[in-house]
C-alpha cells in the first residue's frame, strides 16, 4: 500500500514534465530529504504542538519555520556584551560580561503575544557580588492593527533612542553613552498599560499610564533621577505617570521625541519626610539620526526637573538623622544633557562592516544645595565627554569594539575601551 | 458605580469598538492576489528544486539552513514571482518578490506579524531594492539603508530579496519540472 502510494507521488511529480536539466536521482534525493525532515517534524510536534504558518505551508518558502511563531508558538531572543577598560589616570582595568540578556516570546493567538527579556548583569549575582538580575521587560500585547495596540505589563519607557534600541551591535561605542545613563536612566522601564501604532507613512506613537520614580529612594545624585527608579519591584504607586511619544521613521532617519511626567513623593512611603511633598518629575527629549551615503549621524538633547528637591535634599538629612549610615545628599533638581555623534562606514565587504565614529556628550545635573548641612553641588555633574572609537561588524548581529574616552571634570574616568556585543 | 467611572468604561468600550473596526492588521494583501495583481491572472505554479548544493547557496544567503527543498513560484513573459518568509526579530515576514531579467521590479510585505518594525512595508523602504541585482557572492547590488528599532526586520527583507533573485537565476539554468 505504502509502495503503490509512492509510486502515485513520484508518477505524480513526474510524468508528463517536459523536459528539464535536474536528473530523476537528483529528484528522488531532495524527496528522500524532504520525508526524512517530515518525519523529523511529525515527531518534533508530537512533542511541542505548534501549527505552521499557511502561508509556509502553501508558498513553500525558505525559512527555517521553527524560529518562526505560529499561534502557540514560543521563540528565544537575546543579545550581550563583554568588555575590557583600561583606566589611563589609575591604570588599573577591568573586564566584564557587562550583560547577557534572553527573552521569551510567545504568541497566543492572531492578536495577543508575550513580550519577555531576563537580563543578568557582571555575569555572577549573589549577595557578595555586583551582578543583578532582573526582568527588563514582561509585556503582553493586543494588536488590533498596526495603528491600534495595546500592551500591559513591564516595559521599557519610549524616551530617547537608546532606552528601547540598546542591542549592542545598534550603538556606537564599548560603553552606552552617559547622556542616555546619567540623564535618561537607560535601560528604563515601568509597569503599566499603553498604547502604541503606527499611522501613515512611519509615524508612531505611543502612549500610556504607569509607575513612576520613588524620590525617597534616592541615593546617588551623580546620576540624575535613576537612583529612584523601581523597576516593577514591589512599587510605590501611589503617585502614577503619564508618558507620550512620536517617532517618524523612514529609511535611514528618525526623527522624534517624548516626554514623561508624574509626582514621585509616593506620600512618603520610603522617607516619611516626604509625606505630602509632590515631588514632580518630568523629562522630556528630542532625537534625531540619518544616515546618507555612509555616513551616520545622530544628535538627542534631554531635559528633566524634580520639583521639591529641596525637600528631598531635607528629606536625606532627616533620613541620616535617623540612621547615620544613610549618607545625606543634595538631591537632583535639574538635569539635561546632549550629544552629537558622526560615524562613516570606510569599509563594507560581505558581512563585514568597518566604521569610524566621534562622539561628543554634555551632561549637567544641578542639585539643591543645603550649604547649612554641608551639601553642596557636585562638581562631577557638569561633565563633558569626548569618545573616538570603531565599531567592526563581523555580522549584522556580531559586533567588535573599541574606543578611548576623555572626561573634562571626572578624569578617573579616562580610559581605553575594547569589548564585542551580539544581538539573535 | 460612579457616574466617573462608568463614563471611563464606556470610552473604553468606544475605543475597543473602534480599534476592533480595523482590518486584522497583519495580512496586508493576500498571497494569491498579489500573484493576480502582477499577472492579472494567476498562472499555474512552477516548482524549483534545491540540490543539496543549492541547499548550501541558499544557506549561506539565509544564516540557516533552508526547511524546505522545492521552492513554488510563478512565471510569465519574463516575469516571476517569489513568495518568501523569513523571521525579523520574533515572527515571520511575508513578502512578495517581483524578479524581471535577473533585477527586482517590485516588492511589497504581504504580512507583517510583529507589534513593531512595521516601517518595513513602506514605500520608502520598499523602493531601495527597485532594480537592486546580485553581484559577488550573491550579495546585492547596493546597500539598504535600514530603519531604526527595526534592525532585524530589515535584515530579513535584505536575505529574501537576495533569495528572491537567486531563484530566479537559478530557476533560468534549471527550468521548472
Amino acid at each position: 500500500m505504502k509502495k503503490s502510494t509512492l509510486a502515485l507521488a513520484l508518477a505524480a511529480a513526474f510524468g508528463g514534465m517536459p523536459a528539464f536539466s535536474q536528473t530523476v536521482d537528483q529528484k528522488l534525493q531532495i524527496l528522500q530529504q524532504e520525508i526524512d525532515d517530515l518525519k523529523a517534524q511529525t515527531r518534533q510536534q508530537a512533542v511541542l504542538p505548534q501549527q505552521a504558518s499557511p502561508y509556509s505551508l502553501d508558498y513553500s518558502s525558505m525559512l527555517d519555520r521553527s524560529s518562526g511563531l505560529a499561534n502557540g508558538g514560543t521563540n528565544i531572543v537575546g543579545y550581550g556584551e563583554v568588555g575590557y577598560s583600561k583606566f589611563r589616570q589609575s591604570g588599573n582595568a577591568t573586564a566584564d560580561l557587562q550583560r547577557f540578556v534572553f527573552g521569551f516570546n510567545h504568541r497566543f493567538d492572531e492578536r495577543l503575544t508575550l513580550h519577555s527579556e531576563v537580563e543578568f548583569e557582571h555575569a555572577v549575582v549573589s549577595a557578595d557580588d555586583h551582578g543583578e538580575a532582573e526582568i527588563e521587560q514582561a509585556w503582553v500585547n493586543y494588536k488590533m492593527s498596526d495603528a491600534v495596540n495595546f500592551k500591559g505589563g513591564l516595559f521599557l519607557i519610549p524616551l530617547g533612542i537608546l532606552n528601547e534600541t540598546h542591542e549592542p551591535p545598534t550603538y556606537y561605542g564599548v560603553q552606552r553613552n552617559q547622556v542616555e545613563t546619567r540623564v535618561i536612566p537607560t535601560t528604563w522601564r515601568e509597569l503599566g498599560v499603553g498604547m502604541h501604532g503606527i499611522l501613515g507613512e512611519g509615524i508612531r506613537y505611543d502612549v500610556g499610564v504607569t509607575t513612576t520614580f520613588d524620590s525617597g529612594k534616592l541615593d546617588d545624585p551623580t546620576t540624575g533621577i535613576r537612583s529612584a527608579h523601581q523597576e516593577g519591584q514591589l512599587a510605590n504607586a501611589r503617585n502614577l505617570a503619564v508618558y507620550g511619544a512620536l517617532n517618524y521613521r523612514r529609511p535611514g532617519l528618525l526623527v522624534g521625541g517624548g516626554v514623561f511626567t508624574g509626582d514621585t513623593g509616593q506620600n512618603g512611603a520610603s522617607n516619611p519626610a516626604l509625606q505630602g511633598v509632590a515631588a514632580r518629575f518630568t523629562m522630556w527629549d528630542v532625537h534625531a539620526q540619518y544616515r546618507v551615503a555612509g555616513l551616520d549621524l545622530q544628535a538627542l538633547y534631554t531635559a528633566g526637573t524634580l520639583g521639591d528637591a529641596d525637600k528631598i535634599t531635607a528629606a536625606t538629612v532627616a533620613a541620616n538623622l535617623a540612621d547615620p549610615s544613610v549618607t545625606a545628599f543634595a538631591a537632583p533638581k535639574s538635569m539635561k544633557g546632549w550629544y552629537a555623534q558622526a560615524a562613516y562606514h570606510v569599509y563594507k565587504q560581505g558581512n563585514f562592516d568597518v566604521a569610524p565614529f566621534v562622539r561628543y556628550e554634555r551632561i549637567a545635573i544641578r542639585q539643591a544645595e543645603d550649604p547649612g548641612n554641608d551639601l553642596f553641588q557636585d562638581p562631577n555633574n557638569n561633565e563633558r565627554i569626548k569618545t573616538l572609537g570603531v565599531n567592526f561588524w563581523v555580522h549584522p548581529q556580531v559586533v567588535l569594539k573599541a574606543d578611548i574616552q576623555r572626561y573634562a571634570t571626572d578624569k578617573s574616568q579616562d580610559r581605553f575601551d575594547i569589548g564585542a556585543g551580539f544581538m539573535f | 458605580m460612579s457616574s466617573r467611572t462608568r463614563r471611563s468604561l464606556a470610552l473604553f468600550t468606544l475605543m475597543l469598538g473602534a480599534a476592533s473596526g480595523y482590518a486584522r492588521g497583519e495580512v496586508y494583501q493576500e498571497p494569491d492576489t498579489f500573484i493576480a495583481e502582477v499577472f492579472g491572472s494567476k498562472p499555474a505554479p512552477k516548482v524549483l528544486w534545491l540540490t543539496k548544493d543549492t541547499q548550501a547557496q541558499v544557506g549561506a544567503i539565509l544564516g540557516h539552513a533552508p526547511a524546505q527543498l522545492r521552492q513554488r513560484y510563478w512565471s510569465e513573459g519574463g516575469k516571476s514571482v517569489w513568495i518568501l518568509e523569513e523571521t525579523g526579530k520574533e515572527e515571520l515576514i511575508t513578502a512578495g518578490f517581483v524578479v524581471v531579467d535577473g533585477r527586482i521590479d517590485h516588492v511589497r510585505v504581504l504580512v507583517y506579524r510583529e507589534s513593531r518594525g512595521q516601517e518595513v512595508r513602506q514605500s520608502s523602504f520598499l523602493k531601495q531594492f527597485k532594480d537592486a541585482k546580485l553581484v559577488r557572492d550573491n550579495r546585492l547590488d547596493r546597500d539598504v539603508d535600514g530603519i531604526v528599532g527595526a534592525t532585524l526586520s530589515v535584515g530579513a527583507m535584505e536575505r529574501m530579496a537576495r533569495l528572491a533573485l537567486f531563484f530566479e537565476r537559478l530557476s533560468h539554468d534549471n527550468p521548472a519540472g
